[in-house]
């Protein structure tokens, strides 16, 4: 009974933790704007947590610019199992308008295992909204795994 | 057969389990009434429920700089002083314990979540930590002193000539008296206190030690997991502990007869304070700087507190 309330939880208290790697800030300001009253993300449990290690989903923007690779890898690391990651934007999958640039190293799934990506430049917070909530889904699946 | 009531008391009712509880639920009923305050529509009541689950169920890492005993002992600690803590205070008629002295060992156990949570983050070995433990410090500093005098103010109006530090003897006099609250020699009292409540908790304007824009939660930086768990726990614990002591102390004794009525009354009061001094200061307000904190403090609440004891000690 306890696993199962702890397996419930999983999908409904999600919090968010935000890496920039060299975003151009549209979709930062995108992701801020799904937490304020208007669209209200905090009414399925989104919260922005303030370090990785209370992080649940990892929300990346950004073309990973070769500056931030590392920090990008090392603070993925920092975060406990189970985690999800989002990748925002058209950046981190593709590289979009920075692509073919001498220190942009874009494809995020180069790096790291991706779990939900939201395309689009800038993608609109309803779109964000529902990958995040996928992605908060995909949580309950990894921790059901973790614990047969 | 009193052994058995004891642990009842200790575990289940007023003790840790009813305690962990009720104050989970009324952290959500905090964060429902900032969400309808700015317009949204906001989390569930039993978000905070989940929340704790959910930490119970994910990796707990150790960071190989922390010493390992401290950073997992703190959170518990904290927890058992908290339970503890509710064991003094009357909830509805019902004191579990009660002696001579209860305020002053309230007034200890009082420290020890702030102490636990200074310990856990020093343990645990990050620069950002060091920063949010001196500034708990600090808060700890400020509020304690207004915090001491309302108490000195409210024992020596109960007690008349001489100091009643029994929360058992404070219910008694309101109950014959009426509450402290509408006392007008008690009302600056009263409003201090109002003040020290949140400070003592952590909620928004006086949240300085584990800002998490600035300082990313400062003592909590490398918790995770079931720990984390605890601590965010253990805020919770401490709403209900910090409400319900004010309720005890100001809006104390009122009787119905009916001892399930009289515990109802003190829920539905210990809501009604917290949305008064946490929720809407949540809302109103942003994070004040840790020096303007301290001097807020020791002028306006200190002086309020000052106010009040001068006044009883004159025999108004
Ligand atoms: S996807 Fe567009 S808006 Fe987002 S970071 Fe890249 S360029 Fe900026």
């Amino acid at each position: 009974m306890f696993n199962k309330l702890i397996n419930d939880s999983a999908s409904k208290s999600p919090w968010l933790y935000h890496i920039n790697s060299g975003s151009c800030n549209g979709c930062d300001i995108e992701l801020v704007a799904c937490l304020t009253p208007r669209y209200d993300a905090e009414r399925f449990g989104f919260k922005l947590a303030g370090t990785p290690r209370h992080a649940d989903i990892v929300v990346v923007s950004g073309p990973v610019t070769s500056q931030s690779k590392e920090r990008l890898i090392r603070t993925l690391a920092q975060v406990p199992e189970p985690k999800c990651v989002v990748s925002l934007g058209s950046c981190p999958k593709s590289g979009n308008v920075f692509k073919g640039s001498y220190s942009v190293e874009a494809p995020l799934d180069d790096y790291c295992h991706v779990d939900v990506s939201v395309a689009g430049c800038t993608p609109k917070p309803e779109a964000i909204m529902e990958g995040l909530y996928k992605a908060a889904l995909i949580l309950k699946e990894k921790r059901e795994a973790m614990h047969k | 057969m009193i052994i058995l009531r004891s642990l009842f008391y200790i575990l289940i009712f007023p003790g840790a389990l009813f305690t962990a509880c009720f104050g989970l639920f009324l952290t959500g009923v905090d964060r429902k009434v900032v969400a309808r305050m700015q317009h949204r529509i906001g989390p569930p009541l039993r978000q905070p429920m989940y929340d704790f689950f959910k930490l119970l169920g994910k990796e707990t890492i150790i960071p190989h700089a922390a010493n390992k005993i401290a950073f997992l002992g703190a959170p518990i600690i904290g927890f058992v002083s908290l339970a503890l803590i509710m064991l003094f205070i009357p909830v509805g008629g019902l004191t579990a314990f009660s002696g001579n002295a209860d305020m002053i060992v309230i007034l200890y156990l009082i420290t020890i979540p702030g102490v636990a949570l200074i310990v856990g983050g020093s343990s645990s070995g990050s620069p950002y930590a060091g920063i949010g433990i001196s500034r708990e410090m600090v808060t700890m500093m400020a509020y304690e002193l207004p915090f001491v005098l309302v108490l000195l103010a409210v024992a020596r109006k109960a007690g008349g000539s001489e100091l009643a530090f029994s929360m058992e003897k404070v219910a008694e006099w309101q109950a014959a008296n009426g509450n402290m609250l509408f006392q007008w020699s008690m009302i600056p009292a009263a409003i201090a206190m109002l003040l020290v409540v949140p400070a003592e908790v952590g909620t928004q304007p006086f949240d300085v030690a584990e800002a998490e824009t600035e300082i990313c939660e400062g003592p909590l930086i490398e918790y995770s997991g079931s720990a984390l768990g605890m601590f965010k726990l253990n805020t919770a614990m401490k709403m209900f502990v910090m409400s319900g002591l004010f309720v005890s102390l100001f809006l104390g004794g009122i009787r119905t007869g009916f001892a399930v009525c009289d515990v109802i009354v003190f829920i539905l009061l210990c809501i009604v304070v917290t949305i008064i001094c946490m929720s809407t200061t949540h809302a109103v307000t942003a994070r004040l700087k840790i020096e303007h904190l301290f001097k807020f403090y020791w002028t306006f609440v200190a002086g309020m507190a000052l106010c009040s004891l001068i006044l009883v000690w004159c025999g108004l």
